[in-house]
């Protein structure tokens, strides 16, 4: 099958803003935490509203991308299988793990993800902060080997958009922790509190989808503390709640350093290296961050002589 | 006949996102309206001097501070950090932060009494605080 018989994304619209107004009256009530500040819900909403007008332009080479790579199927999953189903589940959400992680850990691609983690509040609305560039980098070529295995074009379609709908309700502080054997297998708001937070404990950690397993074996899980509250956002959050700047301004940023590039080395590490990279070492990566708060933690624990 | 279905298909298309857009700009700018008016924004009082140092310290946290200039608004703050300077400023309800070299911050024009201070990054290039006690003396 090509062309999906539903939309779960379209569907979930309606889920969309009732869940939101939802939250807005339950922390106006004060029955649950929920900080909304105008011009950073309009600047997310906004997102999630336009962002469907920049993918129009590879709409169309990304669906012929993966119908070609269906054409070349190894096997052929029948779309109505309840074992099909089953078994993109578990695929699509490691292609996610995958492609999260790649869209924190190389600028190229972080770059068109770090407008998601651009807010300095954690809210439903958060959720809707989306890409507008994410098509243009490609990393939809992530979820072609699905299509080469034999899962059609128009199952991962809705399976990726399962996964977007269910990423939706984890993006709320209103939420503390869910029930120990549910927070062991699925991706939490508490769990996904610590990826959007900025302490260096947090920075790069809980990149699953729906389910956390992946983050706890490839060793990127960290827990949610109580003794440390996730503050959010960006190592340097932006300055502004202009959407353009909250669309394009690390790649603002990366043009200007291309711009300053010396080599060829640097053209490439500066593009593919991780977000923070610098030719001279002085700007902060997510790894210098984090080795040296371990550095002033081990230092802070050692009794002084 | 395959251009003309082309073009057809493709205005079909642009009508329907036009209608998608439409009825969801309406949700989104009444969710906007709620979220304003159920007041759920952080407080963010004026800054003083502690306050400032422990907003720098999330951002900057092995900077040794030597000292602090106020906006006469609570609503930013200048430190000298040895040969850096480090900014930092109200938006919306949170806090940013910017450092720079402080021979810069030292140098920078202060026009109508704002200093007219240039930010490294994308946004915003300029901030034009009113600080206390600025200049500082020359050494």
């Amino acid at each position: 099958m090509l062309e999906a018989p539903f939309d779960p994304v379209k569907l979930a619209v309606p889920f969309f803003i009732l869940a939101i107004l939802l939250e807005i009256g339950l922390g106006r009530l004060r029955l649950a935490k929920a900080e909304y500040e105008a011009r950073d819900t309009l600047a997310s909403l906004a997102m999630g509203l336009l962002r469907g007008v920049p993918a129009l332009l590879t709409a169309g080479l990304v669906f012929a991308a993966t119908v070609w790579a269906w054409e070349q199927r190894v096997f052929t999953v029948p779309f109505t299988a309840w074992w099909g189903w089953v078994a993109i589940f578990f695929l699509e959400d490691l292609t996610y793990y995958a492609f999260h992680r790649l869209s924190h850990e190389r600028r190229l691609w972080w770059a068109a993800h770090v407008n998601h983690h651009s807010s300095q509040h954690y809210n439903l609305s958060t959720a809707l902060r989306q890409t507008w560039t994410g098509s243009l980098v490609g990393t939809w070529i992530l979820w072609l080997p699905l299509a080469f295995l034999g899962f059609s074009p128009a199952q991962i379609f809705i399976q990726q958009g399962i996964s977007l709908v269910y990423q939706f309700w984890i993006h709320t502080e209103a939420v503390g922790r869910m029930p120990a054997w549910f927070e062991a297998v699925f991706n939490t708001p508490s769990h996904h509190r610590v990826h959007h937070a900025r302490n260096p404990r947090y920075l790069d950690r809980n990149y699953a989808g729906i389910l956390i397993i992946w983050d706890k074996l490839f060793g990127t899980f960290q827990a949610e503390l109580d003794a440390e509250k996730p503050r959010y956002g960006l190592i340097r959050n932006l300055g502004s709640f202009n959407i353009l700047t909250v669309a394009f301004h690390e790649w603002i940023a990366i043009a200007r350093d291309l711009a300053s590039a010396r080599s060829l080395r640097e053209v490439g590490s500066y593009l593919f290296g991780p977000p923070g990279w610098s030719p001279d070492g002085s700007r902060d990566t997510s790894e210098s961050l984090r080795a040296r708060w371990a550095a002033r933690q081990a230092a802070a624990s050692t009794p002084a002589e | 006949m395959p251009e003309f279905r082309a073009r057809r298909t493709a205005a079909i298309s642009v009508t329907a996102i036009l209608t998608g857009l439409i009825p969801s700009g309406i949700a989104v700018l009444v969710l906007v309206g709620l979220a304003a008016l159920a007041r759920l924004a952080r407080p963010t009082p004026p800054l003083d001097a502690a306050a400032a140092r422990t907003l720098l310290g999330d951002d900057f946290p092995e900077a040794q501070i030597d000292r602090i200039w106020l906006a006469d608004d609570g609503s930013s703050a200048l430190a000298r950090s040895g040969a850096r300077a480090l900014y930092l400023f109200r938006l919306g309800d949170a806090w940013v932060a910017r450092d720079l070299a402080w021979t810069d911050a030292a140098a920078a024009p202060v026009r109508g009494g704002r200093l007219h201070l240039r930010l490294p990054g994308v946004s915003p290039r300029l901030a034009r605080p009113v600080l206390a006690g600025w200049p500082p003396e020359p050494a």
